[in-house]
């Protein structure tokens, strides 16, 4: 007749399905999308964050005095979406699985990440590049690693001048 | 609208009707039986359509997934098939699997959060907050693979963005076998006990008739023997190579959908488990970014409620020209009016839940 007696009698035996959170530590899986966190360290500031992050909780802004940009992502624009980890190129960009953000009304601007990211300099010339921090160079430019640290124009050059050293020996060689 | 003296305007809503999303009828009624109905809409409209006009094609998988919470891994697939037909992108057959993994374990979600609601507006409280215990098992599902509860995050343009690895394959598989004595035994519940079928049957009808000259989508017409599911009408992903049976009913009525979303919960985690036994290994992205060029594009898929539309202008730009999107609710909420008319006013919003409305989608 009445099919959820059998069940509410079950629920009322087995208790509270609820955690005892704050009393108890809250389980948070391994692969929870909680607040992002960033390595200065990996940086290269490509910026391709700041181009797929739809609420633009991310700002890319030189600074005063030219040597770097400073790094910021508001973590109360922030809406847990990951996509700026899932697209950054160097993984210093990742999504922790920290979930306790909770702060005073006061702090709302301060809750916030900041790092400043100097600029790299040209191996050649000394011009000012995107930052070439070492765990980068090893990975993405691992094809050419001497020509990674220069700056376009240097790189042209040095392009050019491989490509004219290549051409000449293959005359050399038909001839 | 003119009064007779036995007829009065009772206004419902825009809060309370059954969801808690706003909404505003105003009905005339005659005693307590409804007259008729007429709705305004209007009260969420956030203008995400204009939104999207603002936002690059990676932005805006975030935001169509933020269009509306139960179907939010629907709206940024559907996007992104938009996206890929246009750019002419194949997506890897591992990602495809992932997505309709992504799509039904939402589906089971969403159609136990309407049931639930439905035992809510009948009074049965305990059954509500037993149907919600049971949704936790789907809800820590998607937490624990996908990383959040409500919005997966799974779809991006070309793929997918969390492979399901041996570790997290067997942690889903226990919470789908959890889950399925406790489905079979919620639809025994909703099948047999007097109270809901005292409240839901009969009520709300809504006859095939009626259900295809409004072109309602989804659970309510295939509740009213309209048997049309795009994924079995116009499979996309791997839904061709899957096994699956198109729930149907010809009752029409509030019992006979709350039962048919039940039976499409346990098809979905029949689906779930057939994808998990048969996913390819392989990558499940394609590599690089993607560039949309001019043209336009339109996808569907089926979305819990029903089928989703989407359709895509570009210019070339790594903006959308336009992007527009019908939900299901727009068509299903108009069969509303029929389904309310000569009813009580008591049963306004176990009607209105039964069609499983989306007012955020809807008014975006």
């Amino acid at each position: 007749m009445f099919p959820f007696l059998k069940i509410m009698v079950r629920n009322l035996i087995q208790g509270p399905a609820t955690d005892p959170y704050p009393f108890a530590p809250a389980h948070t899986p391994a692969k929870f999308r909680g607040c992002a966190v960033h390595d200065p360290e990996k940086c290269i500031l490509c910026g391709i964050c700041r181009h797929v992050c739809a609420p633009g909780a991310i700002q890319l802004r030189p600074s005063e005095d030219g040597s770097g940009m400073q790094f910021a992502l508001w973590h109360n624009s922030c809406v847990f979406c990951g996509m700026c980890a899932h697209y950054c190129p160097t993984g210093a960009l990742k999504m922790s699985t920290n979930w306790k953000l909770a702060h005073l009304g006061e702090e709302r601007f301060d809750n916030a990440i900041a790092n400043f990211i100097p600029f790299g300099q040209c191996a050649e010339c000394g011009k000012r590049i995107q930052p070439r921090p070492r765990a980068i160079t090893d990975r993405l430019g691992a094809d050419n690693p001497d020509r990674f640290l220069l700056c376009p124009e240097c790189k042209r050059t040095s392009v050019a001048r491989l490509a004219t050293e290549e051409r000449r020996s293959h005359t050399q060689e038909t001839v | 609208m003119s009064t007779t003296p036995s007829t009065y305007t009772l206004p419902v809503g825009p809060m309370h009707v059954a969801l808690e999303e706003p909404m505003y009828f105003n009905i005339q009624v005659e005693g307590e039986t409804v007259r008729s109905v007429d709705l305004a809409a209007g009260h969420v409209h956030r203008g995400m359509e204009a939104l999207a006009m603002n936002r690059n094609y990676f932005q805006n998988v975030t935001l169509t997934e933020r269009v509306c919470s139960l179907c939010s891994n629907s709206h940024p697939a559907t996007y992104c098939m938009a996206v890929e037909n246009l750019s002419g992108l194949f997506v890897p057959e591992r990602a495809r699997y992932l997505r309709v993994i992504a799509d039904e374990v939402k589906r089971v979600a969403s159609h136990l959060f309407n049931v639930g609601i439905m035992a809510h507006l009948v009074g049965f409280d305990s059954l509500f907050m037993h149907v919600m215990e049971v949704r936790e098992i789907m809800q820590d599902a998607k937490e624990g693979v996908y990383g959040n509860r409500m919005n997966l995050g799974q779809c991006v343009i070309g793929g997918c963005r969390t492979d399901i690895d041996a570790d997290t394959a067997a942690f889903l598989r226990g919470q789908l076998e959890q889950l399925k004595p406790q489905l079979d035994e919620i639809h025994g519940v909703y099948e047999r006990d007097p109270l809901i079928r005292a409240r839901t049957q009969g009520i709300g009808l809504l006859s095939q008739e009626e259900a295809i000259r409004h072109g309602v989508v989804g659970p309510v017409a295939r509740a009213s023997g309209v048997v049309y599911d795009i994924r079995a009408k116009a499979p996309y992903a791997v839904y061709p190579d899957l096994d699956f049976e198109v729930q149907s009913d010809t009752r029409g009525d509030v019992h006979s959908r709350a039962l048919l979303r039940l039976r499409e919960a346990a098809e979905s985690v029949r689906i779930i488990e057939q994808c998990l036994d048969m996913i390819p290994d392989g990558p499940i992205a394609v590599s690089g970014m993607v560039t949309v060029p001019p043209g336009e594009s339109v996808a569907r898929t089926e979305a819990p409620r029903g089928e989703v539309v989407y359709y895509l202008r570009s210019d070339g730009s790594d903006t959308p020209q336009r992007l527009k999107w019908r939900v299901p609710t727009y068509m299903n909420w108009e069969a509303l009016q029929v389904m309310m008319s000569g009813c009580q006013v008591a049963d306004i919003p176990l009607i209105v839940n039964s069609i499983d409305p989306c007012i955020s989608c809807t008014e975006r």
